[in-house]
């Protein structure tokens, strides 16, 4: 496989909980709690787990638009946490984002030719005249008529703001770009034309993608390898076949058993979880999952697994596979 | 843009603000034609006797005046008080005609000034936050605990008779209110996604908060700013007519009102016999902050969230 | 069929009287819902489902107005009520579970109280009964310590409770039909399953029907027993379950199923259907469905197809249906 673009190492990011007049810290939210993957070059790494699980804020401690707490993220062989604030500036060419909500990601009082022209002249690209002359072929490129670049965003609809959003992001040339929830908030019949679009220019641009979503359907149709994120934790990371086909940790197991198939006809054993996700200000001790695991034993409510390779390029964070260690 | 310019012009109450509010501005244009000055400072309101008592409105300039005017070799284009004359004779009709523009000046550089540093301070001390929103907000907090008129009237005494000297003590206890709201609506649109957004693109801190985050947070600001014009027009007047303010004799409404302190009740069995010394400038001075307010109001009224969620 | 019709909506008609124009939200709806079945309402944003749902229950404020047909429930027509009359229904006849439990309750109020209030206007309960009716409801929707959870505040219960509760304030007066609109759309996948059992079972339980509103077709796979698809204001099919995902005849619903990334099924590229929703203010002549369409010709541009019976209970508004009959022939839909 081709060399890592992006590393993440031992990655933490706790954000703390104050209270009363003095504004003390009581508690930490362990958002995301010592994660640790890699990114291949043109390869779509896809980040799944429910509301809450910490992957919005894995994308956004990558990107230093939160800072971490612990860890490193080393970029192309650099390591951007130890960056200054300028030249961590410069760093965020390479590195580019699309947000979930097409409706507050764009500036409502910009027109749609300086939102997507804004990276460039923060990055002196280009003089105006041409700046705006590649405007015009981004908006080519992700499908909105040239033409409508002096308009603004209240005036598409949500489908072509995620069009914006796509062409702003392409702008800087990115070699890789972290996409939130991207497609969650778009319409079905639109959902697909963006994931396609994303597709394309993944081939077209040699694009590497981190896609973060909580649907699994379209995580398995973009991705190369498949990361299952749950309360701040990576609990199995593997190639997409080996994820669908064998999931070996139980919550992954059981996600994928939740997940409702467009198909009457589609009979499947489904594993109903019991209770909620605990809130990751106060997360169970030993394994994060025992207290809903179907499969827990005593070792699980004590020590924390690690997350250990079971098989070629299949990680997994499980007592069950303690064995094979 | 539209929408806001066509709501201004359908209610009726901005309407009456619009409308007042460019009476006002006419007469402050053309002050010099309306009441032609007769020195070479125009703000010097003129003296048409010597009379330590105010007289009534139609009182012709007296002769002894005429003639140092004359010596001084002015021109005397008119000789009628309209509106009468104050204290020691000056003329109410010209004080409060040039006093329109010393009002426009006083409210609009103070609103203007105390708008840019409350500005400049909410957003920094917002967009930053850590310790610097802590230092300045606790720095804001000490400006906001002196009483206003208090502070400002200790100021200017500090500092000595004049408009600019008023100005400057406004100036000076008038930012905190602008920093307090645009902190609170910068804390919030910090959070939007395209502020995000810029910052992922690598966009300087400089260029967020001046093309993304003030942009969509100004608004409430310049309604506030718009009502606040009015109110320190009046606080500009209450300094004058406690003696802090304007120089004796400086066209000026507070001013104008101060003359009138001793005449208010008039003498014995005359009671309101002195009215016009009260009325007209007082007049000018309601019919002014009520104009700003009116238009604040309707303002507020359309960029009011709650309001604009009709369909 | 010898099932008994419960709910029979007959040429809705709901507009909105807007600044900018009438916005005919749902324009000529019908469909049935017989007596312990699940009818699913498909569609987009937009579409008008919800607002079909809210005409029902005659939940329309100002700007909107249903402007015509009927709604027969029980051989009444609804739209003819007087608002009291409509109150009984309310609750009692009909319950509504909503998207977001968290707006759809009151934060000022505990969920007993909540719960209990329906009982009592509706089953004349008084304060002691109602509660423990209340605490009832709570353990059946899978609450653990439904008595303590009774005197908490919505604030306090996490997502997935919050909707549980929602849907035993909703059953609290064993009603007939229940219409969820979305309800599962603001959860997690795992909380989601969880709650698409929870009232599997407790329709089978009530003997009660649904309307089930949702855009995700995976959900109306699993749960409903005939789908009305709708586009801009309009059923375009209106079939069984099956029927809809192994057979569908409307370019709308065969483009919306071969669309989705799915997991039962590996797929190389998706078949998206191009351009966007329709603005409602703006819908195109002809059928609304013709700028979007691949089999469109001149005479969908021109005139409106209607809802036509295709096979036995199978209904579908457009020209082409043999076109889209080939191409459902050639094995293009996945999964079958």
């Amino acid at each position: 496989m081709a060399k890592p673009l992006l590393q993440v190492r031992h990655l933490v990011k706790y954000f703390p909980i104050k209270k009363g007049v003095f504004r003390r810290t009581v508690g930490w939210v362990k958002a995301v709690d010592d994660v640790s993957f890699d990114v291949y070059e043109g390869e779509t790494l896809g980040l799944v787990g429910e509301s809450g699980c910490g992957k919005t804020t894995t994308a956004l401690t990558i990107l230093r638009l939160e800072e971490p707490t612990k860890g490193q993220v080393i970029f192309d062989g650099k390591d951007i946490t130890k960056l200054k604030r300028r030249d961590m500036r410069k760093m965020r060419k390479g590195m580019q984002i699309i947000f979930q909500d097409p409706y507050s990601s764009l500036d409502p009082r910009m027109k749609v030719k300086d939102i997507i022209a804004e990276g460039m002249l923060s990055h002196n690209m280009l003089n105006g005249h041409e700046r705006y002359k590649r405007v015009g072929e981004l908006l080519e490129r992700v499908g909105i008529p040239p033409k409508y670049m002096d308009r603004f965003p209240h005036e598409f609809s949500g489908g072509q703001r995620q069009r914006v959003g796509i062409a702003r992001a392409l702008a800087l040339e990115p070699k890789i770009i972290m996409c939130d929830e991207a497609v969650s908030a778009l319409d079905v019949s639109i959902r697909s034309q963006i994931i396609n679009l994303l597709k394309d220019l993944q081939n077209e641009f040699k694009l590497t993608y981190l896609f973060i979503a909580h649907d699994l359907s379209v995580i398995k149709y973009i991705s190369d390898r498949v990361a299952v994120m749950y309360l701040g934790k990576i609990v199995e990371i593997a190639d997409k076949k080996s994820l669908f086909d064998e999931p070996l940790h139980p919550y992954t197991q059981a996600l994928i058993s939740a997940v409702p198939v467009p198909n009457p006809d589609y009979k499947k054993k489904r594993i109903v979880l019991q209770g909620d996700v605990p809130s990751p200000a106060d997360p169970p001790k030993g394994c994060r999952f025992h207290p809903r695991c179907f499969k827990a034993m005593d070792i699980c409510s004590n020590v924390e697994p690690k997350l250990v390779e079971v098989k070629p390029g299949h990680f997994v964070a499980c007592h069950l596979y303690d064995s094979k260690e | 843009m539209k929408r806001i310019l066509k709501k201004l012009f359908s209610n009726v109450s901005s309407l009456v603000g619009i409308i007042l509010l460019l009476f006002f501005v006419a007469i402050a244009i053309f002050a010099p034609i309306i009441a032609p000055p007769l020195s070479d400072d125009p703000y010097q309101v003129p003296r048409m006797s010597w009379d330590e008592d105010p007289q009534p409105p139609g009182f012709p300039m007296s002769d002894n005046m005429k003639e140092i005017y004359q010596y001084m070799g002015k021109k005397v284009k008119w000789t009628k008080a309209i509106f009468g004359t104050a204290q020691g004779g000056y003329d109410i009709f010209y004080g409060v005609i040039w006093g329109t523009r010393t009002a426009f000046k006083v409210g609009i550089i103070t609103v203007v000034a105390a708008m840019l540093i409350g500005v400049f301070i909410g957003s920094v001390s917002a967009y930053f936050g850590g310790w610097l929103d802590e230092t300045l907000m606790r720095i804001t907090d000490i400006f906001l605990s002196f009483p206003f008129l208090v502070a400002a009237m200790v100021l200017t005494t500090i500092l000595g008779r004049g408009l600019d000297k008023v100005m400057i003590a406004l100036i000076t206890f008038g930012w905190m209110g602008y920093a307090r709201v645009i902190r609170g609506s910068i804390l919030s649109a910090k959070e939007e996604t395209y502020v995000m957004a810029a910052k992922a693109l690598g966009v300087r801190d400089g260029r967020v908060i001046w093309r993304h985050l003030l942009p969509n947070t100004i608004f409430p600001v310049l309604v506030q700013a718009s009502m606040n014009i009015g109110s320190m027009v009046v606080t500009a007047a209450a300094l004058s007519f406690l003696g802090v303010g304007a120089p004796l004799g400086y066209a000026d409404w507070g001013q104008m009102v101060s003359f009138a302190r001793n005449w208010i009740i008039g003498k014995p069995g005359h009671a309101g016999q002195y009215w016009y010394t009260v009325f007209y400038p007082g007049l000018f001075i309601v019919l002014f902050v009520l104009a700003w307010n009116l238009i604040g109001d309707t303002l507020r009224d359309i960029l009011d969230p709650r309001l604009r969620g009709e369909l | 069929m010898a099932k008994e019709k419960l709910l029979e909506v007959k040429d809705l008609k709901t507009y909105f009287f807007t600044e900018d124009g009438v916005v005919k939200a749902v324009d000529g709806v019908d469909f049935e819902v017989y007596k312990g079945e699940t009818l699913g309402l498909v569609g987009e944003s937009g579409c008008g489902k919800s607002v079909t749902a809210f005409s029902i229950m005659r939940l329309l404020d100002y700007p909107g107005k249903t402007v015509g047909g009927k709604v027969i429930f029980k051989g009444e027509d609804l739209l003819k009520k007087s608002e009291e009359e409509m109150r009984k229904i309310r609750g009692k006849e009909i319950a509504m579970i909503f998207q977001e439990p968290m707006t759809a309750l009151n934060p000022v109020f505990t969920i007993g109280y909540q719960i209990s209030e329906a009982l009592k206007i509706h089953l004349h309960m008084n304060d002691k009964e109602a509660m423990e009716k209340s605490v009832e409801l709570l353990k059946k929707v899978g609450i653990p310590i439904p008595e303590q959870r009774v005197h908490e505040y919505p604030h306090q219960l996490s997502g997935g409770m919050r909707q549980r509760a929602m849907i035993a304030m909703a059953m609290s007066c064993n009603p007939t039909l229940l219409i969820a609109d979305e309800p599962t759309t603001a959860l997690d996948v795992t909380i989601q399953a969880q709650i698409l059992e929870l009232m599997k079972s407790l329709l089978q339980e009530f003997n009660a029907s649904l309307i089930m509103i949702t855009h995700d077709l995976g959900v109306i796979a699993e749960i409903a027993d005939r789908v009305a698809v709708m586009y801009a204001g309009k059923v375009v099919e209106y079939t069984d379950i099956r029927t809809i995902f192994h057979n569908p005849l409307h370019p709308y619903t065969f483009g919306l199923l071969t669309s989705i990334p799915r997991l039962d099924v590996e797929l190389r590229r998706l078949n998206a259907i191009p351009g966007f929703v329709p603005d409602p203010l703006h819908f195109p002549k002809g059928c609304k469905f013709n700028p979007r369409c691949r089999f469109a010709t001149d005479r969908c541009r021109e005139e409106e197809p209607p809802l036509v019976k295709v096979e036995e209970g199978h209904l579908v508004r457009c020209w082409h249906v043999d076109r889209v009959k080939e191409e459902v022939k050639k094995g293009l839909l996945v999964g079958v």
